[in-house]
């Protein structure tokens, strides 16, 4: 091939060196038309080449585990709650295109209207949804059966695999989000990470700190030592002394009837040791298909509930029309100085508020410090075919890879939570997790991760009968905040209906 | 030239009886639907597959357990979701919400859109214009409607809340249960009470004037001709307006799921909104059939009801 080139560059060397020196006028017509045909054609011809090289190096990487373009040109459906992450990988799917040669949609929703597009898609049959936004709760629990076990693609070494491996996900997280009652069975990655911590007004705990303290007996500053009982204290203060910080109440909740009182009481629920069921820590974690009899009727439920009835007494009354989305709202728009709340919200206060913001896990009740988690993973809808599955692989792993959490992290339209430590491990999200920050997530992350140790993290119940047992917590509480009911009653009442649904 | 042409080959054939083919022929009319009906039966037989077949399985739905994975399967079960409902105080509760729903917008819609429409009737100059704005609400999409009245009843920035707040209200509007029941009728009363109105208006057009003017000069005064002359005769469009809002008011959905969601305390979780969170929520969907034939059979007593006073109008009218 090198000689056959060298020997061709001597022919026009001598050709236009040489041999145009005598040459007729005939001739010279007929070697430069050749040459300015080959002038044009040259460009096209290596342009083939080249194409025809592309193509043939694909063909060549096809099926192998580096190689990310084996499913070019096939198109993926992907249904999702409308989460920050979300709205960012939606932003930033063009990536995803570039590097598989792919097309993903992605529709978004309310959790509750994915719920039911997801179940309905599983009795239709049809798999409209390759990818499916699995809420552990919500969709895993109870139809686990629908999902691919990912255990497969992690075995097939024709696929690319999980970067960094799948240990490099926080390990409760993986546990709750991707695994249902057989530990050696996973099928979703963590793709999300919400965690219910404390924001509170910096600016106004600082400029007050010393009054505070004189009158309530303690350091009103959020630390490891502080309790529900102080953070009641503290909101009292604050609400008797509305003409000084200028805001109206001390704190405000998620308390609609609505899945969002149910977590808020399950912070203060799990820290005064009480549990929906007697072994939470194995049913939020593994879950379960039968969690035995119900546990709110015990007296630490019973004193958690009267707790939150005390504490929502002395709230922002609108906290019982807040759900999430509601009571940030209501901090942004100062109506109160603090508010138990997910921390992904934290990017849109600093919007807000800039660096007068703080957060901290939740306090300690008489038991235990208690922050709900409440991420999601990502799963491969069972019912797809295998050549959309592989390919649905492949979203995932590229959704949840160091590289697209990080640039998640920096999107203007969302504001993802990683799930994996080796990002928060990444010197540029080091740098960003405190003031002044480029990416304001992670303002909120040093507290998430302190609410993400197993002494701290609070897993709800993961049990098929979850929606039902749900529905029967927030309604029940509901009716206690109206004053319609007593917290015995309340816990009561919910224990007896929660033993019906799961067959106690 | 047939007649001919069948004699000559068939000789021996007696010639038929004159009356048997008229008789086959009006036998095979017996059987036969009218020209009228076949002539509506390709829009009439998709249309009863269309409705038909749905409901003969959602009746064998309520008879049935279903689950959805891989693919729908029914279950016999017999008559236990049917006997479920009949013992679940969280539907009865639900009914009993329904029922003062259904009275308090029902009722106040056809008291405000007849007065409305009476004094509108009275106006002269401007009527068209005065009419367009006031149907307005009616044309606003009811999940618009939700979203407006939450937002004007949100305690930090809602305008209502705001002005209760001035004058030294609680401002709490959807976090109290009997306000927020309160809201969510004045909301479909707001929306629907122009409908009612119309439906008014165009009964009283349809007075004779004549009829006014009689009673008139036998001295009847304002109240008096209103009683016993106009009330009468647009009786029968009432009817009809009520019986339009009252499907209407059975099957509400859209304002509540938007702004309280049913809450607080289940205070305005109406038979519609439990009937979806049975379905699309727990996805019971046996159970959820049991009750949607329950809400239908409700319907169709309430409608009857409707009708049949509607047709003694209108036999004391002829």
């Amino acid at each position: 091939m090198s000689a056959h080139g060298d020997s061709d560059r001597e022919d026009v060397t001598n050709l236009d060196g040489n041999k145009a020196v005598g040459l007729s006028r005939r001739e010279v017509l007929r070697d430069t038309t050749l040459l300015a045909m080959s002038a044009v054609a040259l460009p096209s011809l290596l342009a083939a080449c080249g194409g025809s090289a592309k193509t043939s190096s694909s063909a060549t990487a096809s099926g192998g585990a580096t190689d990310w373009k084996q499913f070019q040109g096939t198109t993926l459906n992907f249904i999702s709650e409308n989460t920050a992450p979300s709205a960012a990988i939606a932003a930033d799917s063009a990536a995803f295109t570039e590097k598989t040669g792919m097309t993903i949609k992605i529709q978004q929703m309310e959790l509750g209207a994915l719920v039911q597009k997801v179940a309905l898609d599983f009795g239709s049959g049809r798999a409209s949804y390759d990818i499916i936004y699995a809420d552990p709760y919500q969709v895993l629990a109870p139809y686990y059966q629908g999902l691919v076990d990912l255990n497969k693609f992690v075995s097939d070494t024709s696929l690319p695999q999980i970067p960094l491996g799948i240990g490099d996900f926080i390990p409760a997280q993986l546990l709750t989000v991707g695994r249902f009652l057989d530990e050696s069975k996973l099928y979703a990655l963590p793709y999300d990470c919400p965690t219910m911590i404390w924001f509170y007004r910096k600016d106004i705990f600082a400029k007050y700190k010393d009054q505070m303290s004189q009158a309530l007996g303690f350091d009103p500053t959020p630390s490891v030592d502080s309790t529900w009982e102080q953070y009641y204290q503290i909101a009292k203060w604050f609400n008797a002394n509305k003409a000084k910080t200028g805001i109206p109440y001390g704190t405000g909740h998620q308390a609609k009837q609505y899945d969002s009182l149910m977590c808020d009481f399950s912070n203060i629920l799990a820290a005064h040791g009480g549990g929906y069921f007697a072994d939470d820590a194995k049913v939020g974690g593994l879950g379960s298909a039968s969690p035995g009899a119900c546990m709110l009727d015990q007296p630490e439920a019973i004193q958690a509930a009267d707790f939150y009835m005390k504490l929502l007494a002395i709230a922002n009354p609108a906290s019982t029309t807040w759900d999430w989305s509601g009571a940030d709202a209501g901090f942004q728009a100062e109506q109160m100085v603090m508010v138990p709340n997910w921390h992904e919200f934290a990017a849109g206060d600093v919007k807000k508020f800039g660096e007068k913001v703080g957060y901290y896990r939740l306090p300690k009740g008489p038991k235990r410090a208690a922050d709900i988690f409440g991420g999601t993973g990502i799963a491969i809808n069972g019912g797809a075919a295998e050549k959309q599955q592989k390919a649905a692989w492949l979203f995932l792993l590229w959704a949840t890879s160091p590289e697209t959490q990080l640039a998640d992290l920096k999107s203007k339209v969302g504001g993802g939570t990683p799930t994996r430590t080796s990002v928060y491990e990444m010197p540029e999200v080091i740098q960003n997790s405190k003031w002044p920050s480029t990416l304001p997530n992670l303002l909120a992350t040093g507290a998430a991760r302190e609410a993400w140790k197993p002494e701290n993290v609070y897993m709800r119940p993961k049990i098929p009968q979850w929606n039902q047992v749900d529905t029967v917590v927030f309604t029940e509480l509901s009716k206690m905040l109206a004053g319609q009911q007593s917290p015995q009653a309340t816990m009561k009442s919910a224990t007896q209906q929660i033993d019906k649904i799961v067959g106690a | 030239m047939t007649s001919t042409v069948w004699q000559s080959q068939s000789p021996q054939v007696e010639p038929p009886n004159r009356n048997a083919r008229p008789l086959a022929r009006r036998r095979k009319r017996r059987w036969l639907p009218s020209f009228e009906t076949r002539m509506m039966l390709p829009a009439i037989i998709p249309l009863a597959l269309l409705s038909l077949i749905p409901f003969g399985y959602i009746i064998w739905m309520s008879v049935s357990k279903v689950t959805l994975l891989g693919g729908v399967h029914l279950t016999g079960v017999g008559g236990a979701n049917w006997a479920k409902m009949f013992h679940d105080p969280a539907v009865w509760s639900s009914w009993r919400i329904s029922a003062i729903y259904f009275i308090a917008t029902v009722g106040i819609e056809m008291l405000l859109g007849m007065g409305i429409a009476i004094l509108v009737h009275e106006h002269v100059v401007g009527r068209n214009l005065l009419v367009s704005i006031l149907l307005m609400p009616m044309f606003v999409a009811p999940v618009i409607v939700g979203l407006l009245g939450r937002f004007l009843t949100d305690s930090s920035f809602g305008l209502y809340s705001w002005m209760l707040r001035l004058i030294g209200f609680d401002t709490n509007i959807l976090g109290r249960p009997g306000m927020a029941l309160a809201t969510v009728v004045a909301l479909d009363v707001w929306e629907w009470t122009p409908l009612i109105m119309l439906i008014t208006l165009a009964g009283l057009s349809a007075v004779p004037p004549a009829l006014i003017e009689a009673a008139s000069l036998d001295g009847a005064g304002y109240f008096k001709r209103f009683w016993y002359v106009v009330l009468p005769s647009i009786s029968g469009v009432l009817v009809v307006a009520l019986l339009i809002r009252a499907m209407d008011a059975i099957r509400f959905f859209d304002i509540i799921w938007i702004t309280t969601n049913g809450g607080p305390a289940d205070a305005t979780k109406i038979i519609p909104l439990r009937l979806y969170e049975i379905a699309f929520r727990f996805f019971d969907l046996g159970y959820a059939a049991a009750i949607g034939l329950s809400m239908l059979a409700f319907s169709i007593i309430v409608a009857n009801l409707f009708v049949t006073l509607l047709e003694k109008k209108r036999g004391v009218a002829q």
